[in-house]
């Protein structure tokens, strides 16, 4: 078992990453009970930026991502204002079908103005690795990871102490009664919105060094961020990290067992048996799904 | 034997008894009403009957045959229909189309559905309102509305379901008159009802629940004077 | 019958078609129409009449396809016995689709569905002893009607608008029939559905397992006309999306929407294409953005679609938008 150790931290790394990308999905989710499935090209569009950003600024994806914060934010900000605000009190399918709406529109976008062709961000420390006992880390992957675990713990502190964030947790417990308390719903909601695409599209840079780009990259990351919010239990932060590094040990087990051609089948496997047997989660209530009617 | 009885219903949420041990019997052609302050367990009862929930223990039977056990949609087909207390029209259908969707239970024929449902909804005093979104309606309206559905399932047991809960004040008496012109049409019918005026007005008898166990059983009269009742409701208005 | 007019018009004017015209690229626009107006009405009778949405439906095109062409290679088989064998697998999967929908409701059904999708996709594309794996399949061109190698294209007009009418048919009867009604209940409220007798999830079992198999048939007579089958293509979320976007687009839930909503999205891909096709490959992207930025505004000013948007008084019979 000489393998263990890089299995463990291949693991570790790999469920960071996962981890930015859910939770921003299941912040959203808990919040304003709108299932996002644009947020695989928010985190498309980040990766695009720090290639932009480097081929033709020569910035480095690290500058990109403190530079890139306000931009994302903003963006963020905007698309719940023209896109997502109209239909917050529509139903769920309405809801859907705007989201969707919105991942083909961006998606295209990016086809139209990068080409279907992948894209590389090749910096002088691409293929610098980290040799931790017998396991061996590329560079990247550990400065993405230790990114994402501070912005994920950055948002579970404001989530826990900011005033903002105790207000964003009342609205997602009963946003009528949110609102009978004076809470302005909507600043809530856009300000979820904005946050939620402010952890995917730093996941999004942080990607760029290590993956390459191209207009569907979002699907195959944010599929696994569905496995993992719904493993954690839509809307649940918590349950989201932590199946985050479930989702991660059973791709790198996987990988390592069957080989990578058939990794997804088994988290796509996982993730239907989940919803069949657990929708609510591993940590849920049972019942929950039943918002979704 | 009688029409519809219940015999020790038991049913816990977690460690919570909603029902515990429920007995009683309808005969064909009454009306009885179900009384008891919030938690008592009248509407977890209710969902029992009408095959929403599995009772932990008991059984439900229509003229001897168990009811318990089948789907709601089956308890319906064997001849139990019911309200709801959170009304639930069809929102995006036609008021007509509402009440042919019960009627479509007992005929596989639409026209003949939908001429049954006109009547129906004559009879509801609904009949204008028949081509309208049912989304359209009033609160009162929408309790007409589904009384309308529900009898066109051509139940032998009905179950209301606060038929004047949030209903203005001016609707009421409509209301419960058209109840008791059911029950005096044959219908046997059980209903819950908050109001104690209007309880004590129809029913001919009363169940009385508190804290999910059967306090009380017998004539409006009696059970409204009953030592038990009147501590069960005043102990919730002082709570309150 | 009254209200059905506009689809008499509709694909009378498809059958005379290939009368009047001979031109190859015309005709292949009316084929494609037809058969994308097929699709989505196939998908329609889940995620309309039913109300179960899903954007999986790609999973059950492709497993019509790729029956019709494994069949049809390996060992030689007629893709109509294909077509068959998909529909059935379909109607299979469709099933327990059916019975997960019990417990899944809303965005579940909708990520249990994509899920299910890509789980064929993979098998799709990496099963390589079996399915030639991401290369896809060419469908050799074995002339004849029983081997459906038909290079007439007016032929296929035929073939494809029978197909069209068929699904309009069974669209009309899920609108008008007492199996109609009911449906209608459980996708409005399905408690209140079963409180008045219906059986809701039987009904939910069938119409989902009924616009399985026939999406498949679909997929499979897809493979025919094309010749190639591309794992990539006909398991995408994409292509899923592009059926529940046509029969949104044109009226979810009604009987002409999804031909309608068909005819305007493969109208305008073609027209786009043509034109912009020869510049570059990337500009075909355009399209794809103004169909994204449709729905968005679409599901914001007019969530039940444009039947219902141009003729409401054409039926008496409410429409079931996904705003209900």
């Amino acid at each position: 078992m000489h393998a263990l150790p890089q299995l463990i931290v291949s693991t570790i790394l790999l469920g960071g990453i996962y981890a930015l990308i859910a939770v921003g999905l299941t912040l959203i989710f808990g919040v304003m009970r709108v299932v996002n499935f644009a947020h695989g090209e928010f985190l498309m569009l980040g990766m695009y930026l720090a290639f932009w950003a480097f081929a033709l600024l020569r910035l480095d994806p690290y500058v990109t991502l403190v530079l890139s914060l306000p931009l994302i934010f903003g963006f963020g900000w905007l698309s719940y204002r023209m896109v997502m605000r109209p239909v917050i009190h529509a139903s769920h399918n309405v809801q859907i079908f705007t989201t969707v709406g919105l991942s083909i529109a961006l998606q295209n976008v990016a086809l139209v103005l990068w080409s279907a062709d992948s894209q590389f961000v090749r910096t002088g420390y691409y293929t610098v690795v980290v040799r931790l006992g017998t396991a061996v880390l590329n560079l990247a992957q550990l400065i993405a990871f230790a990114v994402a675990v501070l912005t994920t713990a950055a948002l579970f502190a404001f989530m826990r102490w900011s005033y903002t964030g105790k207000v964003m947790r009342a609205t997602a417990q009963d946003r009528a009664v949110a609102s009978l308390m004076g809470i302005d719903t909507g600043r809530v909601f856009a300000l979820t919105w904005a946050v939620g695409v402010t952890c995917v599209g730093v996941a999004g840079v942080l990607l760029a060094p290590i993956y390459p780009v191209y207009p569907t990259v979002g699907l195959q990351f944010v599929l696994i961020a569905y496995v993992a919010v719904v493993l954690g239990g839509l809307g649940d932060m918590a349950g989201a990290l932590l199946a985050s590094l479930i989702v991660a040990a059973v791709e790198v087990i996987g990988s390592y067992v069957i080989g990578t051609a058939w990794k997804e089948v088994l988290y796509l496997l996982l993730f239907i048996g989940i919803l069949v047997v657990r929708p609510a989660g591993l940590f849920g209530q049972r019942g929950a799904e039943a918002i979704g009617t | 034997m009688s029409l519809l009885s219940v015999s020790g219903i038991t049913k816990r949420f977690g460690g919570i008894t909603a029902n515990r041990d429920i007995s009683f019997d309808v005969e064909a052609g009454q009306l009885i009403g179900i009384i008891g302050p919030n938690g008592s367990g009248k509407s977890t009862l209710f969902e029992i009957i009408s095959g929403f929930y599995r009772p932990d223990a008991g059984v439900v039977r229509l003229n001897g045959s168990a009811l318990t056990g089948f789907s709601p949609d089956h308890v319906c087909r064997l001849g139990v229909a019911r309200t709801f207390q959170k009304l639930r029209p069809f929102s995006g259908l036609t008021v007509v189309d509402n009440v042919m969707v019960g009627a479509l239970t007992r005929t596989l024929d639409v026209r003949h559905a939908r001429a049954r449902a006109r009547e129906l909804l004559d009879r509801v005093g609904l009949a204008e309102k028949a081509g309208e979104y049912a989304r359209t309606l009033s609160t009162g309206q929408r309790k007409r509305l589904e009384l309308a559905r529900a009898l066109a399932t051509e139940p032998r047991v009905l179950l209301l379901d606060e038929v004047t809960g949030g209903v203005d004040q001016r609707s009421i008496p409509g209301l419960v008159q058209l109840v008791r012109d059911l029950h005096r049409g044959g219908l046997t019918v059980l209903m819950v009802e908050h109001n104690m005026r209007v309880i004590t007005a129809v029913a001919q008898r009363i169940v009385a629940l508190y804290l999910g166990e059967k306090i009380a059983d017998g004539p409006p009269d009696v059970v409204t004077r009953d030592r038990r009742v009147v501590e069960a409701y005043l102990g919730q208005a002082y709570v309150q | 019958m009254k209200g059905t007019w506009p689809a008499v018009v509709f694909f009378s004017l498809a059958a005379f078609g290939p009368v009047v015209v001979r031109d190859a690229f015309l005709l292949d626009g009316l084929i494609l129409i037809l058969l994308w107006g097929a699709t989505a009405a196939a998908w329609n009778v889940a995620g309309g009449y039913a109300g179960q949405v899903s954007l999986g439906h790609a999973a059950f095109f492709g497993l019509g396809a790729y029956s019709a062409a494994l069949l049809g290679t390996r060992w030689g088989l007629s893709p109509w016995i294909g077509l068959l064998v998909g529909a059935v697998l379909a109607t299979a999967f469709g099933f327990v689709l059916g019975f997960l929908s019990n417990r899944l409701r809303g965005p579940y059904f909708v990520l249990a569905t994509i899920a299910f999708s890509q789980v064929l996709l993979i098998v799709g594309s990496r099963w390589r002893g079996f399915t030639a794996g991401s290369e896809g399949i060419p469908v050799p061109f074995r002339p004849g009607f029983w081997t459906l190698g038909i290079a007439d294209k007016r032929v296929w007009v035929v073939i494809v608008l029978a197909l069209a009418v068929f699904l309009y048919l069974i669209e009309l009867y899920l609108e008008r029939s007492r199996r109609g009604y009911q449906l209608a209940a459980v996708r409005e409220d399905e408690d209140a559905a079963l409180s008045l007798g219906v059986p809701a999830l039987r009904l939910k079992v069938a119409a989902i397992a009924a616009s399985a198999a026939l999406t498949a048939v679909s997929g499979a007579l897809w493979a025919q006309y094309v010749g190639f089958v591309d794992p990539f293509y006909v398991f995408s979320v994409d292509l899923s999306i592009r059926f529940a976007l046509a029969a949104i687009l044109g009226g979810i839930g009604t009987p002409l929407g999804p031909f309608l909503g068909a005819t305007l999205i493969t109208t305008l891909e073609t027209y786009l294409r043509a034109s912009f096709g020869g510049i570059g490959a990337g500009l075909v992207g355009i399209y794809l953005i103004i169909y994204g930025a449709a729905l968005v505004v679409m599901m914001r000013f007019a969530p039940q679609g444009l039947v219902p948007w141009i003729g409401e008084r054409l039926r008496r019979r409410p429409v079931a938008g996904p705003a209900s």
